[in-house]
């Protein structure tokens, strides 16, 4: 059986997928935050792939990300300036 | 040449400066939030391809390419503070932007022989189709009345001088933390230059971290005030400086202007929808919250929030729109209006009905998670999902995962992929699909309905030992990234970047 979803179908299911992991990283918040992770427990925390921001030369995909997309901010990229219109 | 000796000299100036601030502060000892000086040389080379050139209305090359070379500076002053900056070139040739002028003449050969190329309109200069321009036609807008007839294609690029530009940008930045550093006051200023745009920015951030530095908070503010040096399209520009007799006069006297049946028409051709803007500035105002949580010892997550207000000319003054209800009118080979919206069409370009107009103001709210785990030795998740949505009824979402593999102690190998889905603004429609009796058109397909799919791979070099030098500079880490982009809409794009960070010894 062949399913094809039209593209409201496609939102909605994203939408639900956001809600997800919404969530999701709710319930880890809520799950952990009774939890202290010590300084020296945090090795792996650490590591500089754990960062929780984008790579340096990342920042050179995330401009043109938001010139060629309707969508920006977020990301810790620029949220103004510049007209990012060629 | 310029920028690159401005960027030495800055490079050389904070440098020099760090380095007496070093020796000041090495008197008292105490732990530094940064330890030395630290060095990035950024660069990345972009090319793209597509087919819905928003300068011709939603017709014609996307090509484009972008070359970007960047200095970051970090700088410790004292313990507790860093001064950033950060400052480059964005270099770039389009061939949509080129269109802003699409008419050129081709060469000829003259009695005797030789070969000459007569430029018509503004080609030549650029700055012949400037809103501040009274003394345009003194500049090169003459008539064209006797040789060869003007051309022009939006599958081809224009050699006028809107086709080519470089943004040069400097964004200064510095952070205070308290002793305990549990708290950050940050402030930054920025400011941005390319030939019809320029942009000033300013911005405040604190950042409080709690719960054994376990969780942190941050808020920040940022303005950046815009300003638009006006441009518009050269059919509209005539139009605008000429009135309703402009196709006898300036650029259009004596120029052969078709209508779709490839009859020469005489005074058919009248914009009488364009106006000039009222507006030249665009400012916008963020306000960001984000907030970050260790989970465990494996696993932390951070959500981010930004309110992003912006008014002012948010339209771009020389993106083309043309009505499904006014007539078309062609200048060129009118034997390629049939082919116009295909790449057989060599030589004929549709005159605009107007340019872009978009509301004054647009509010956006952008939501982002980022949750990266710590799998092994080797293995780690990072994970980035964002949900956007404004005012202009414009949705999407954003999700992508990068997973760095540890090929060894040196080398860590990032393949990555991105998937990213939107909803056209209320204001999109395509090529010759508007009509004139609506008060907002756009045929950006920035703003249309799409998805992408980026691919990509990235290879770092980290020596932790900073064993090789150049001069002070000890090399610390070396980023390769590579990305392959997919537009539902056909547009392509590649990007390569590197990275070069660099540890100055004192």
């Amino acid at each position: 059986m062949k399913i094809s979803f039209t593209s409201q179908k496609k939102h909605a299911l994203s939408v639900f997928v956001l809600q997800l992991y919404m969530l999701l990283i709710l319930s880890f918040v809520l799950v952990s935050s009774c939890t202290v992770v010590k300084p020296y427990q945090k090795v792996n925390l650490n590591d500089s792939d754990m960062k929780l921001s984008a790579h340096k030369t990342e920042r050179f995909e995330t401009n043109y990300q938001v010139y060629r997309e309707g969508a920006s901010g977020a990301n810790g990229g620029k949220t103004g300036g510049g007209c990012g219109c060629n | 040449m310029k920028y690159f000796y401005s960027i030495l000299f800055i490079f050389s100036s904070v440098l020099s400066f760090a380095q007496t601030e070093s020796q000041d502060s090495s008197r008292v000892y105490k732990k530094k939030v940064l330890e030395a000086v630290e060095v990035d040389f950024l660069m990345s080379f972009y090319s793209q391809n597509g087919q819905h050139s928003a300068v011709g209305g939603g017709v014609g090359s996307e090509k484009l390419k972008d070359n970007t070379p960047t200095l970051v500076v970090n700088i410790p002053l004292g313990n507790d503070d860093v001064l950033t900056v950060d400052a480059g070139i964005s270099a770039y040739s389009s061939a949509s932007s080129s269109n802003v002028n699409p008419f050129y003449t081709l060469p000829v050969k003259t009695q005797s022989g030789s070969t000459i190329i007569v430029q018509t309109g503004a080609s030549q200069t650029g700055a012949a189709n400037l809103e501040t321009s009274a003394a345009v036609d003194d500049v090169d807008d003459d008539p064209v009345s006797t040789g060869p007839k003007p051309i022009g294609s939006p599958w081809y690029a224009s050699s006028g001088a809107s086709k080519s530009d470089a943004l040069k940008s400097l964004n200064v930045s510095y952070a205070h933390s308290s002793d305990d550093r549990n708290e950050i006051i940050s402030v930054n200023m920025a400011v941005s230059k390319e030939y019809d745009y320029s942009s000033l920015g300013f911005g405040a951030g604190y950042t409080r971290l709690f719960n054994q530095q376990n969780t942190e908070l941050s808020i920040k503010g940022s303005a950046y005030l815009d300003q638009w040096l006006v441009i518009y399209p050269t059919e509209l520009n005539e139009y605008r400086l000429y009135g309703d007799d402009f196709l006898n006069s300036g650029y259009f006297n004596g120029v052969e202007v078709y209508d779709q049946d490839m009859n020469v028409t005489s005074d058919a051709y009248n914009p009488s929808a364009f106006s000039s803007m009222s507006k030249t500035n665009r400012n916008s105002y963020t306000a960001s919250l984000s907030f970050s949580q260790v989970l465990s010892k494996n696993l932390q997550m951070s959500v981010f929030m930004d309110l992003i207000l912006q008014s002012g000319l948010l339209s771009t003054p020389y993106q083309r729109v043309y009505f499904k209800d006014r007539p078309n009118y062609y200048i060129g080979q009118s034997s390629d209006i049939e082919y116009y919206e295909t790449t057989k069409n060599n030589g004929v370009y549709h005159l605009a009905d107007d340019v872009e107009r978009l509301p004054d103001t647009r509010f956006k709210i952008p939501i982002g998670l980022r949750l990266n785990y710590y799998f092994n030795e080797i293995i780690t998740f990072r994970t980035y999902y964002r949900y956007y949505k404004d005012d202009w009824e414009l949705e999407a979402q954003t999700a992508s995962i990068e997973m760095p593999i540890k090929l060894s102690q040196k080398f860590t190998f990032y393949p990555s992929y991105r998937y990213y889905t939107q909803t056209k603004a209320d204001y999109f429609a395509p090529y010759n699909t508007h009509f004139s009796s609506e008060q907002y058109y756009t045929s950006d397909y920035d703003l249309s309905t799409f998805n992408s799919k980026s691919i990509g791979f990235g290879v770092s070099y980290t020596d932790i030992f900073t064993s090789f030098k150049i001069f002070r500079l000890a090399l610390k880490k070396i980023d390769l990234r590579y990305q392959n982009y997919k537009r539902s809409d056909k547009l392509k794009s590649n990007i390569f970047s590197f990275g070069f960070s660099f540890v100055v010894d004192k």
